[in-house]
């Protein structure tokens, strides 16, 4: 029986000691600084050899570990309106880049870089590279080319480099839209509702809950800015000049109902008459 | 032929066989992870299923291939097996062929599970591009074929070793070495490297990689992922290489167990 004392007072104490720890522990780990959490990547020279005949495997851990992350802030994002940290994109950026360069086809890498690096991080030059180097592989694939010929259009204002992309996309796909954009993007106009048709294929097509409903939530704030934009043209053609607010054009009883911006924001009207919202179409952070 | 049914008995009565074996219960788990894949679902699963093949393979062929003789002579039993009228050779192609069979047996059995693991999952979320299991199945032969190749390696290594330490450290290093070796010889062969690299470290990164067998040709991951055709010239020429390789191996394996002091 004496015999058995040590082991078991051992035991308990260790078992004891845990329970009292893994709140605590728990609560730590839960609250680590975002770069932390995301984690230092060892230089993808170094992880190729190292990860075997496993590379792909490798890649997909990486991809996993960025939507992990990406998808609990933008969920904190979404529930509470308030993120205490800003998001690290660059280091998402950067494992992402190094998943591609461990498993060039992995697709989840080139389309969740092409939806955080545009309308996040606003690098639409390093998109587009990461995207021109994802289609040397996937040769088969019209999203890669659709992505560059938006980005091109949308955010850069090259049309003729958009027309390019789409004119891809659509023999790649034969989707006769395609075709037609890469028509649409040779002129300024229409950028709204170009927005709005690119976000609508992107939403019907996304099933991870998270970033379907960030798809959704911005959606709904282009459509009340085309509506917004509907009204002032209606406006200017009616009175001939542009409306001063966005008030006066709710007076004039152009714009009913009144429109609500999504991410929380207040929209106006620029002295060009462009819509924009104070939110920026974006949910509120607060560095710390 | 006693020996390979002898050899395939003990396997199956090993611990450390029924240890690896029970890693196939993350095969039931391969659908659910698949699917936090956003755009490829399906690939995903193809990719966590050879992967979880390959790795199951690779601790097999080094654990089995590394311990199998070194047993025999650690228990004594290879001095009642010398006595039997059968040459030493026999005895040690008799293991290898009996530790390859085993390597098949699994990687089909372990082929069927994933198959209808990566199925399931492509019945949730249907892929875009089609799967091609012929290259599915292909890329699982290869990968056979790479562990087989390793346990001739491992069984090499065993016979001028009097411990376990020097087969299974001694073989996991092959197999890592011999997934890199080809990037180095590019390397230094690149009109890059002619400032950095000096010609004496050229010749010997040319001889360690003439030497160390290359297991990068054996990867046909990629293909059966992504369904894109391999090259059948390359194939042949692999298979071809995994033949010349596996029998040079056994050939100095069997010199140097011949040559070995057992008693």
């Amino acid at each position: 029986m004496r015999r058995l004392t040590f082991p078991v007072c051992l035991l308990v104490t260790g078992v004891l000691g845990y329970c009292i720890l893994i709140g605590p522990f728990t609560s730590y780990m839960r609250n680590k600084p975002i770069e932390e959490k995301l984690g230092f990547v060892p230089s993808i020279k170094l992880i190729k050899p190292l990860s075997a005949d496993q590379q792909e495997l490798a890649g997909a851990a990486l991809v996993m570990k960025v939507l992990m992350y990406y998808g609990g802030t933008l969920g904190k994002a979404q529930a509470g309106k308030i993120v205490s940290e800003s998001i690290d994109l660059m280091g998402m950026s950067r494992m992402l880049h190094g998943a591609v360069k461990l498993d060039p086809y992995n697709m989840d890498a080139y389309y969740f870089a092409q939806g955080f690096l545009t309308w996040d991080a606003k690098q639409f030059k390093v998109a587009n590279n990461l995207l021109e180097y994802g289609m040397q592989y996937r040769t088969w694939d019209w999203y890669l080319p659709f992505f560059a010929g938006f980005n091109y259009a949308y955010f850069l204002k090259d049309y003729s480099n958009a027309a390019r992309y789409y004119q891809k996309a659509g023999l790649l796909s034969n989707n006769n839209l395609h075709i037609q954009l890469a028509g649409r993007y040779m002129q300024e106009s229409g950028q709204t509702d170009l927005a709005i048709s690119y976000l609508a294929a992107m939403e019907q097509n996304e099933k991870n809950a998270v970033l379907k409903e960030g798809y959704r939530i911005r959606l709904a704030a282009f459509r009340e800015v085309r509506r917004i934009e509907q009204a002032r043209d209606r406006f200017k053609e009616l009175k001939g000049m542009m409306p001063r607010s966005l008030e006066q054009l709710i007076q004039s009883g152009l714009l009913s109902p009144v429109p609500v911006d999504p991410y929380g924001g207040r929209f106006y009207l620029e002295s060009s008459g462009k819509v924009v919202s104070t939110s920026k179409f974006a949910f509120a952070t607060q560095h710390k | 032929m006693d020996i390979i049914r002898i050899t395939l008995k003990g396997i199956f009565r090993d611990r450390v066989f029924q240890g690896i074996m029970a890693l196939g219960v993350l095969f039931l788990f391969i659908p659910s992870a698949a699917s936090l894949s956003m755009r490829q679902v399906t690939e995903l699963s193809i990719t966590l299923s050879l992967s979880l093949i390959s790795f199951i393979l690779l601790l097999l062929a080094v654990f089995l291939g590394a311990t199998s003789l070194w047993k025999d002579m650690e228990r004594r039993y290879m001095v009642s097996v010398i006595s039997l009228p059968i040459s030493r050779s026999s005895y040690l192609l008799g293991r290898f062929f009996g530790l390859a069979l085993f390597l098949i047996l699994t990687s089909t059995v372990l082929g069927v599970v994933a198959g209808v693991m990566i199925k399931l999952a492509s019945g949730i979320y249907p892929s875009d591009r089609p799967i091609i299991w012929s290259w599915y199945v292909l890329a699982i032969v290869f990968a056979t074929l790479k562990y087989i190749l390793l346990i001739a390696v491992a069984m090499l290594l065993s016979t001028v070793s009097t411990s376990f330490f020097l087969p299974i450290f001694g073989t996991i290093c092959v197999f890592l070495a011999s997934g890199i070796t080809q990037q180095v010889y590019e390397y230094v062969h690149s009109p890059i490297s002619a400032q950095t690299v000096s010609p004496f470290l050229k010749t010997v990164s040319s001889l360690v990689y003439y030497i160390l067998p290359n297991l990068a040709g054996f990867d046909l991951k990629v293909n059966a992922i992504y369904s894109i055709p391999p090259n059948p010239a390359g194939l042949v020429l692999t298979g071809a290489y995994f033949i010349v390789y596996t029998v040079a191996l056994l050939g100095g394996s069997a010199l140097l167990f011949n040559r070995r002091e057992i008693g």
